[in-house]
């Protein structure tokens, strides 16, 4: 079977989303990075760093994922692929797993040990596995092999 | 969609299961049951989010006033301050009020700090204080108290002693030392330090202060920097512990440590031993951890941060210190978990009827991390032979509504009155109490 391409309706919808949607996978990347490093030297300002990111990471998602939410739910029917709601629900659980540990950062010291460490991984997991879906969507669509 | 289904169901589990684990437990002890020298210590837990039930200020409407135990009477005697949080007798019989709160220099460093400022700052606890001591003195023509401006432009001032003819008075950052003559309704004479206090943070701001009964020292109670390190361990420098400061010099060393917030310092009548009233960690539980009364040993280590009443380890910190958790005295009593106790006098007067007498009357500003609320009271602990005896008992009571939702007042820094009368700080009230028989 050959996919379709992605079908969008609205030009600033689309731009706001690819514009947004990055801000929180690159925080929440920084959030696993800090809460290892935590984790590892016990350092609080890792910690306090890491509670920023995450609750940064989740207010910047707001948007590109009601944006999303918008676009597989209620896009024109037949445009939107299976990969696209397996990507939305990779990261409504990511998003799930980030709320989860914004909460645990509010622990004091290292209480936050080792939740934060498995929630981050969790996040990033998910989110990544949702863009390869995307990625790997790419591929097979009419017009890629003109490249 | 049949592939989505797993996620679906995995999503919904783990959203249940964080909305449970998120519900905040209930207390299983009231402060009595976790009252005396061997409390029941619970399992610590960690929480999704910080148990907070906090009270929302109303203050004393329509005249109201506290209830007192049985044979007491209680009347303010100043009313309309700006935050009275420490009281202190003057052998005249005048009342000195610290009207006082944090110098908030504590830097915004975690969202959670934002979030649990917003949500305790409806107590009316942390409310901004007028910096200054206010002197309350009775007139003799007609009786009534009246308010005088003591000492203006102080910094976050809590701890009050007079020896001679010195008023020494602990702001957050250093003991001043100014001239007091009796009867006198007013000092313009600018302080001159004494001895600088750890003043990074401030986490914990209240300097608590007690003179040795010579006159050459000053015992200084010095709170933690954090609830139990999460602003890391080199802020903790010098802090958490009870000071002793040499009157004549400035000199000071570390007397006794790991006692995260002592206050109402205090020297037991019977023995002379020097006892604090300290308030211990939060957020592992409702019913953990217990705070406490105890006498303060010289060279001490009361096991803050590391561990809790003696060997109970908190796993919270790291690098952890086995060997100092090995030699953590336990203290002597415990008076409830999260009672949040901020004064304590021994009473030594006449005036109050004899169950009164010779033991430790605590004031109890109230929990928030708990429910039920705890404290919001001034109870008392009776004394036989410089040890504490039986369950403390609640002597002034109706800080906070039945249903727990509304908070009138709170009860924080305590002093006994020249005449006996027991004087009572109420920051959130805006009130001095003085309760007699």
């Amino acid at each position: 079977m050959i996919p379709k391409p992605f079908i969008y309706r609205s030009k600033p919808a689309t731009a706001a989303f690819d514009l947004l949607n990055p801000i929180p996978y690159g925080l929440f990347v920084g959030t696993l990075i800090f809460d290892l490093i935590y984790a590892s030297n016990a350092d609080v300002l890792w910690a306090k760093g890491a509670a920023w990111l995450v609750t940064i990471g989740l207010l910047f998602a707001i948007i590109p994922r009601l944006i999303n939410f918008g676009h597989v739910w209620f896009g024109p029917s037949g445009g939107v692929g299976g990969s696209e709601k397996i990507d939305f629900l990779l990261n409504l659980l990511g998003i799930v797993f980030a709320i989860a540990n914004a909460f645990i950062h509010s622990r004091d010291a290292y209480g936050i040990v080792p939740m934060n460490v498995v929630l981050s991984v969790l996040t990033v997991f998910c989110l990544s596995l949702g863009q390869t879906v995307l990625a790997v969507h790419k591929f097979g669509l009419k017009g890629n092999d003109r490249e | 969609m049949t592939v989505n289904k797993p996620i679906f169901r995995g999503t919904f589990a783990i959203v249940l299961v964080f909305s449970v684990s998120a519900c905040n437990e209930r207390a299983s002890y009231d402060s009595g049951a976790q009252a005396g020298s061997n409390p029941p210590l619970p399992a610590a837990k960690s929480f999704f989010a910080p148990p907070m039930q906090v009270p929302k200020r109303v203050g004393w409407q329509n005249g109201a006033v506290p209830k007192v135990a049985d044979g007491l009477k209680i009347e303010a005697i100043a009313s309309g301050l700006t935050h009275p949080r420490q009281v202190y007798g003057l052998p005249n019989g005048d009342i000195l009020v610290a009207e006082s709160s944090s110098p908030e220099a504590e830097p915004l460093t975690s969202p959670k700090q934002f979030i649990a400022g917003l949500v305790s700052s409806r107590s009316g606890k942390s409310a901004k204080g007028a910096n200054r001591i206010t002197l309350v003195h009775k007139r003799t023509d007609n009786g009534v108290w009246e308010k005088h401006v003591f000492i203006d432009n102080l910094h976050s001032p809590f701890g009050m002693q007079l020896i001679g003819d010195t008023l020494y008075v602990a702001d957050t950052d250093a003991i001043l030392k100014f001239p007091y003559k009796t009867g006198e309704t007013r000092i313009t004479a600018a302080g001159v330090e004494l001895a600088d206090l750890p003043d990074r943070i401030n986490h914990h701001w209240t300097k608590a202060l007690l003179a040795s009964p010579d006159g050459k020292k000053l015992y200084v109670g010095v709170g933690s920097n954090s609830n139990i390190t999460e602003n890391g361990l080199d802020v903790e420098y010098r802090r958490a512990n009870v000071l002793e400061v040499d009157t004549e010099t400035g000199a000071s060393r570390i007397y006794a440590a790991g006692i995260r917030n002592p206050t109402g310092l205090q020297w037991e009548p019977k023995t002379g031993k020097l006892w604090a009233v300290a308030n211990e960690r939060d957020e592992i539980g409702a019913d953990l951890v217990p705070d406490y009364i105890t006498s303060v040993q010289d060279h001490g280590f009361y096991g803050w941060p590391y561990s809790y009443y003696g060997q109970h380890v908190d796993s919270r910190v790291k690098p952890q210190r086995p060997d100092l958790v090995a030699k953590a005295l336990k203290p002597d009593y415990a008076i409830g978990s999260h009672v949040a106790p901020l004064g304590m006098v021994f009473y030594t007067g006449i005036n109050l009827p004899t169950q009164y007498r010779g033991g430790a009357f605590i004031g109890e500003h109230g929990s928030w991390d708990r429910s039920p609320l705890s404290g919001y009271a001034v109870t008392y602990v009776a004394f036989d032979n410089g040890r504490p005896v039986g369950a403390p008992k609640p002597v002034v009571t109706g800080f906070t509504s039945a249903d727990q939702k509304m908070l009138y007042g709170a009860p924080v820094g305590l002093a006994q009155a020249q005449d006996g009368a027991l004087i009572i700080a109420d920051d959130v009230g805006n009130v001095v109490w003085r309760v007699t028989k």
